[in-house]
């Protein structure tokens, strides 16, 4: 503090009193970064997401701080802690979300667990071998915010594809599954997503989700049937297989047309429950709104089964309905009882443009005037029900209305309802009492064969033997020497025959005979005719005009 | 209570003389202060974002010190712990005791506490360490797509606070430390 002094010619430094210290530009420095701090941990708050829990069953490959909940494959949160919950029985996951997926917690937002999956119809999730398992979610409709979330089993097939839901009832699942293909004319256009037993328990709900552009074409009188597997039906008509596509034959498979005798209308709305049929034949067969019930008394059931055809003159128009046994009161005898549903349209429409108005009106008809028709056709006509084999191969028979004008005369009650109609044996019935006939007709014969006398027929044949040895003594006897003369006159015959040859040898055949000479002769002659005929020839090839002119001079 | 800071000019140039550092303390405390304020966010921000498989997972060094600890290798996480926690934290608490030493005027244990300004600034560019190990780490990972490694703002940070300690400790005048004092200057 005392400054020494030396030497006075030294100037001083001079002092200036300490000023009061001003606020240095230093400061600006720890605002600056306090700002950038505040600004950061501001941001930061902004886009702190909410914290949600997702309970699990099980906690598949989740890890806490590693595992994301991604959404379009973008990272939208993360696990925090994975913690067991309800008791132990789950598995309660604190996940942190971002800012930006706040608005995708609503109520009906859905939460699975992404892991690899192998099916029938494709692998999924092969993005998690490498980056381990994630949580996925499908964003839902409802408003309501939601913090806590109970986590799907497995992922639900559709996640985000814009289309449309219907609900099938079915009365079993059959070999569906999730992920079942929807086929629409054996093109694929969408698939299975859910299934459930009916709250009643009486059938199964399915659900099916159809792929925009698709769904316009499910209207409200579209039908869809159980494609999977292979459907084989063998009827009285013949041997059927259909399937739908490989796929189908393995994972099952539902399809859907819109059957061809009804017009579709607009689109059917979201979630319209159908029924989904056994086979595409049930699901696109027309509804027949007039069916005429009658009954039938058989002898036999064999080969008949509900469903199968009823024919009339080849026409398929109806179907058996029921198959059972009636009692006879009296006799207690049991009988075959047949109840066949028949449709009259069917007929109708095979008739002639012309000819079908006519038979709409009979067909509308009230019952007194079916009951006079039908009259008309049994009693008059002959018509008649037969039992005929429709397949060798199966022995699957069908019910044929014929006209029969030679059948006897049928008892009818036309009181009755439903009324019964009357029967003449034949198809298989009658090709086993044919053969019975036969069988019967060999026996017949059989016993006649064991009636004929054989015994006194083998004694005359011995009798006849013994004549027949007698001859031939005879013969030996007899006849020979007698033959033997006959021999030597022919003999001489001969040798008188042989001379006279001779003697025609020499009067035509020696050199000097007459005949020789004039034989000779008569060949010069020949000879000669035959060259003036080529000269001759030869000149009316030349001259061919000679034989209208005549021989000129000139030409010589 | 202010430091003698008397202000003088050379008579042969002119130029301003001091006795002391010009705005020593402030500049000390500002710099001490605006690198407490950046050890919040240094900590509390990822230093590093690891890339790996397809998710990203970000890491704070008091989060690989808890990482390392759980894995069982305590003493790495003691060593990162102390390198990269302990150490900014305890030269951040000695400047602090120092300015506040000089504000007050406290008497006795000038020796230790110059020794202590003497260790914070022998310290200081150590303490970069971590922050090398980051930029390394970052240089050197970087096998999309599998892994990659990319660094959080926490580095900045962590650099801001090593930075602004060095030059907080270095703007404190030592000599500050012995005004004021009774004792004779020892004359070593």
């Amino acid at each position: 503090m005392s400054e020494p002094t030396t030497t006075d010619d030294l100037p001083l430094a001079s002092l200036e009193p300490p000023r009061r210290s001003r606020a240095s530009v230093v400061w600006i420095i720890p605002l600056l970064a306090a700002a950038v701090a505040i600004g950061i941990a501001v941001q930061r708050i902004l886009t702190e997401g909410p914290t949600i829990t997702l309970l699990f069953q099980t906690a598949a490959g989740v890890q806490a701080g590693k595992t994301v909940v991604k959404f379009k494959d973008v990272d939208i949160g993360h696990v925090t802690a994975v913690r067991l919950a309800d008791r132990f029985s789950k598995v309660e996951l604190t996940v942190k979300m971002d800012r930006s997926a706040a608005g995708l917690l609503v109520e009906d937002t859905r939460f699975w667990i992404v892991e690899p999956r192998v099916t029938l119809s494709g692998v999924s999730g092969l993005g998690t071998l490498i980056s381990g398992n994630y949580i996925g979610l499908q964003p839902g409709n409802s408003t309501k915010e939601q913090r806590r979330f109970v986590g799907l089993d497995a992922a639900p097939a559709i996640t985000d594809q814009p289309g449309r839901r219907f609900v099938l009832k079915a009365s079993d699942l059959g070999s569906i599954g999730l992920g079942s293909p929807l086929y629409f004319r054996r093109l694929k256009v969408g698939e299975v997503v859910a299934y459930a037993l009916a709250a009643d328990g009486s059938g199964v709900d399915i659900s099916v989700f159809v792929f925009t552009p698709y769904e316009q074409y499910v209207t409200p009188e579209t039908r869809f049937w159980d494609a999977s597997g292979i459907d084989v039906s063998l009827s009285a008509e013949g041997f059927d297989v259909r399937t739908q596509s490989l796929v189908s034959l393995l994972a099952g498979g539902v399809a859907f047309d819109v059957p061809s005798f009804v017009t579709a209308t607009g689109p059917a709305g979201e979630g319209s429950v159908f029924t989904l049929f056994g086979s595409q034949t049930n699901a696109l067969k027309q509804p027949d709104p007039v069916a005429r019930r009658y009954v039938i008394y058989t002898d036999t059931l064999d080969g008949l089964q509900v469903g199968a055809p009823v024919k009339l003159l080849g026409i398929r128009a109806g179907e058996v309905a029921e198959i059972g046994l009636a009692v006879d009161p009296e006799t207690r005898a049991f009988r075959p009882r047949l109840l066949i549903t028949f449709f009259p349209e069917r007929l109708v429409t095979q008739l002639t443009p012309g000819q079908q108005e006519l038979g709409r009106a009979l067909v509308n008809a009230g019952e007194d005037e079916r009951i006079k028709l039908i009259r008309h056709q049994i009693e008059d006509l002959g018509l008649r029900v037969q039992l005929r084999t429709g397949n060798l191969l199966t022995g699957e028979r069908y019910v044929a209305l014929d006209y029969q004008p030679k059948a006897p005369k049928a008892d009818m009650d036309w009181t009755r309802d439903p009324l019964e109609l009357p029967v003449t044996p034949g198809g298989l019935a009658d090709l086993e009492s044919k053969a019975s006939g036969i069988l019967d007709q060999l026996h017949d014969i059989l016993a006649k064969v064991e009636e004929l006398p054989l015994e006194p027929i083998g004694r005359k044949l011995d009798s006849s033997l013994e004549n027949l040895d007698r001859l031939l003594a005879n013969a030996d006897t007899e006849t020979l020497p007698e033959l033997n003369k006959t021999m030597a006159a022919l003999r001489g015959a001969v040798v008188v025959a042989e001379r006279v040859l001779e003697d025609t040898d020499e009067s035509l055949l020696s050199r000097n005979s007459a005949a020789q000479q004039e034989l000779s002769a008569a060949l010069i002659e020949i000879t000669r005719a035959a060259r003036a005929v080529r000269v001759l020839s030869d000149y009316l090839e030349r001259n061919p005009q000679a034989l209208i002119r005549g021989k000129g001079k000139g030409n010589q | 209570m202010d430091a003698p800071a008397e202000a003088g000019f050379c008579p042969r140039c002119g130029a301003r003389l001091h006795r002391r550092h010009p705005d020593s303390i402030q500049r000390s405390w500002a710099l001490g202060v605006a690198a407490a304020v950046c050890f919040v966010p240094a900590n509390v921000l990822p230093v590093m974002v690891t890339d790996a498989f397809g998710s990203s997972k970000p890491d704070t060094i008091l989060g690989g010190v808890v990482f390392l600890y759980g894995s069982g290798s305590w003493p790495l996480a003691l060593i990162v712990l102390v390198a990269s926690f302990m150490i900014p934290l305890g030269k951040l608490l000695s400047l602090g005791w120092l300015l506040i030493a000089i504000r007050r005027g406290i008497r006795g244990g000038e020796r230790q506490r110059m020794r202590l300004h003497r260790i914070v600034r022998a310290v200081g560019p150590w303490s970069m360490l971590d922050v090398f190990v980051a930029t390394f780490t970052v240089a050197l990972v970087q096998l999309d797509p599998l892994m990659s490694v990319e660094p959080g703002l926490g580095v900045l940070f962590f650099a801001a606070v090593v930075v602004l300690t060095m030059l907080a400790a270095d703007s404190l005048d030592p000599r500050l430390l012995w005004d004021r004092n009774e004792i004779e200057p020892c004359h070593v």
